[in-house]
């Protein structure tokens, strides 16, 4: 082995553990995810048992006949019940004291949608196991449809822009928000310009998943669902945080707390104009868009103000 | 025969709910999920119980649904554990897609579908449309007759799915309302008959399982021939579990006493020239009135069938060839078939028995009772048959009374 030519960043402190995935295994390109998820097992541990839908992620992680692109134990499942099955796993690993993180790996389409029925279900029965959801706010593996994560006026191919339509009309469901009023051990945000972050939580989380459920919400732009360069998603998870479009928080036990306050929010047109599918928004778009983050983030600023009353009642 | 003493068994008036419970418990299964609804409910709240008396010692996850209920036995089965999970008609629709996965990955879940009619038309009654409309989900499925035999069944339902050489998911059906809140004389044996019964599936080969640090790929993409390999061996294992099925039931019957045939139950058909096909809660009535036939000199008899997927179609050859009528019984229709799905089943085996007419009866359906005086007019209607006359294909014997 060579010397080390340069100083590591910090982060690297928390890789702990081999990258379990082939070399040369990529998503599309510029894709954060792929970062996620080589990212998550290297900190997480070789107890890890990881569990997905047919998603952005399926493809490298589900393999094909005989044959996978990496060396973890992986459950492929369905996106109605993804929550659920991580619960069967959990729950059976409990029973015969088998030391284990089981992760629940998903986009927000079956976080959000059509499998958030059981992640509430077991975020409610503090299931214990780690969900992540990396949000690309979309549908993206089947070709960039809206899901309940669009945020309001972005286009995609089921909310179109048109002389009849304006990107999606509706505001966008506050996933992470809504997990952590389950009020579960422990809930948070992160995204990939933020590595350390990131690591902190998903530590914690492997942590508070001896007390129940754990919840990760990660924002992922998706370069080619959104329009964006390949190089530039880092660039667009740090200004979303900056904008405060996905601010940086964990809650334990329903108690929110910030970890990395914004002291002076950008504008959210600063975020809007790096982006395609905001690109036929007009003043008023951009406007909608910012009272709804800043709804959004004034109901944080309330929430994290008044901890002292809150907790997990049992 | 009968229980050797206290400690082998208790003789109990139950359910055929709480059968189902009794049956699951002393099979001792890791994982239970539950989820309400009429008319299996009961099987839950039996289960809970169990698990508060410190009876049954098993992690139970009360789901919001029973798509999560399928889901979570299925990846229990998965990380290695025995599962059980009951459910009933929308419940059975709403975890469908988790049964297809349940079969496709070949974990060995037994659950219990307490039969009653689907949506569309609310109808809190039973029928056996529910299993009908699953019959294509790689699911073995068995249905019983009584109470006993829904215990009886669920036990022989675990050496069936868990058996190295079969490794599918098994579905014991029973009529909801005719079963589900019936009382009657139940045999419940101890744990200890239980686990030895059961034994055997510990000395065969390990299954794989999904463990940490262990990799293993799990539902992983079925590429073209890998698709298809893995498609026929589930093809392959489902044959099996038909003669597997009639020695399981040997074997039952030598350690507690009571066999009941296997893939079928043959009543009274040695000479009969006129076969009812039925299944269910239904027979009971049946063989009342084949007897009092036999007593008026009429050569009839009944073939119940007790599993339903894989469809025993060498056994029903047999036992219907050269018979001069054929009848039979659906609790549940074939939408845009002529007749009933098992009818249409036993058509196609028509060829293969010989020459005799073969008539549908659609009856039972939505808690109509198959009354004797039903079964009189069926026999009539194949006695007829049997003489040569013509007689209706179809006969919806539930909307003529």
């Amino acid at each position: 082995m060579t010397e080390k030519k340069k100083k590591l960043s910090k982060v690297f402190d928390y890789l702990q553990y081999d990258d379990p995935y082939a070399g040369g295994l990529t998503f599309c390109a510029g894709c954060p995810l792929e970062s996620l998820a080589r990212f998550v097992p290297q900190v997480l541990g070789d107890d890890i048992v990881i569990t997905g839908t047919p998603s952005c992620s399926a493809p490298v992680l589900l393999g094909q006949n005989i044959g996978t692109w990496h060396r973890m134990p992986y459950y492929g499942t369905l996106m109605t019940g993804a929550a659920a099955n991580a619960t069967g796993l959990a729950r059976m690993y409990k029973r015969k004291g088998i030391k284990n993180t089981v992760v629940c790996f998903n986009g927000d389409g079956t976080a959000s949608d059509i499998g958030f029925g059981n992640l509430s279900g077991a975020a409610e029965r503090n299931e214990p196991f780690i969900y992540i959801c990396y949000d690309n706010e979309g549908y993206m593996n089947t070709g960039i449809q809206r899901s309940s994560t669009t945020p309001a006026g972005a286009r995609t191919t089921t909310s179109p822009v048109g002389r009849m339509t304006h990107g999606k009309d509706v505001t966008s469901k506050n996933l992470p928000l809504l997990m952590a009023m389950h009020k579960v051990p422990y809930a948070a945000t992160a995204t990939m310009s933020y590595l350390e972050d990131l690591a902190k939580k998903l530590l914690k989380a492997k942590e508070k998943k001896e007390e129940g459920f754990c919840y990760l919400h990660v924002f992922c732009p998706c370069p080619t669902g959104w329009g964006v360069p390949t190089d530039g998603s880092l660039d667009l998870c740090r200004m979303a945080v900056k904008t405060n479009f996905f601010p940086l928080w964990e809650a334990e036990n329903g108690e929110i707390r910030f970890t990395r306050e914004v002291n002076k929010p950008k504008p959210i047109g600063e975020y809007t104009k790096l982006i395609k599918k905001f690109e036929h928004l007009d003043e008023q778009g951009v406007a909608r868009l910012q009272k709804d983050v800043d709804f959004n983030h004034s109901i944080l600023m309330r929430l994290s103000g008044s901890c002292e009353q809150g907790g997990r009642h049992d | 025969m009968q229980a050797r003493s206290e400690q082998d068994a208790r003789i109990m008036v139950i359910t055929g709910n709480a059968a189902a419970a009794y049956g699951a418990m002393l099979c001792r299964p890791d994982v239970v999920a539950t989820y309400p609804i009429t008319p299996q409910t009961e099987v839950i709240e039996k289960l809970f119980e169990f698990a508060a008396s410190g009876e049954l010692d098993a992690e139970m996850v009360p789901v919001e649904g029973e798509n999560s209920a399928m889901n979570v036995v299925t990846a229990a089965s998965m990380a290695g554990g025995r599962v059980f999970t009951a459910t009933s008609s929308w419940g059975l629709a709403f975890m469908y897609d988790a049964m297809l996965a349940a079969s496709g990955t070949r974990a060995p879940v037994v659950m219990v579908n307490v039969n009653r009619e689907t949506p569309g038309i609310i109808a809190v009654s039973s029928g056996q449309q529910d299993m009908i409309s699953t019959r294509d989900s790689g699911w073995i499925q068995l249905v019983a007759e009584d109470c006993q035999e829904i215990l009886d069944q669920v036990l022989m339902a675990y050496r069936l799915a868990e058996d190295h050489d079969i490794q599918v998911p098994v579905m014991v059906n029973y009529d909801g309302f005719y079963l589900s809140y019936l009382a009657g004389k139940v045999e419940v044996p101890s744990k200890k008959r239980v686990s030895d019964f059961l034994a055997v599936l510990n000395e065969q080969p390990k299954r794989q399982i999904l463990l940490p640090g262990q990799p293993l790929g799990c539902g992983t993409h079925g590429i073209l021939q890998g698709f298809v390999e893995l498609r026929y061996k589930h093809v392959q294992a489902m044959e099996r579990a038909k003669a597997a099925f009639d020695a399981i039931d040997q074997e039952f019957a030598s350690q507690f006493g009571r066999g009941y045939g296997g893939q079928i139950e043959e009543y009274r058909t040695g000479d009969a020239d006129i076969v009812l096909v039925a299944s269910g809660s239904m027979c009971g009535t049946i063989k009342t009135v084949v007897d009092r036939k036999r007593e008026q000199g009429l050569p009839v008899g009944l073939v119940r069938l007790r599993m339903y997927r894989p469809f025993p179609s060498e056994k029903l050859t047999q036992v219907l060839k050269d018979r001069k009528a054929v009848g039979v019984v659906d609790r549940s229709v074939g939408f845009g078939i002529q007749g009933g799905p098992i009818y249409s089943e036993v058509c196609s085996l028509s060829a293969k028995f010989g020459g005799a007419s073969v008539l549908s009866f659609i009856d039972g359906l939505a808690n109509t009772d198959v009354t004797s005086d039903h079964v009189e007019q069926m026999l009539d209607l194949l006695s007829a048959a049997a003489r040569g006359e013509p007689c209706p294909q179809v006969t919806w014997v539930c909307m003529e009374e």
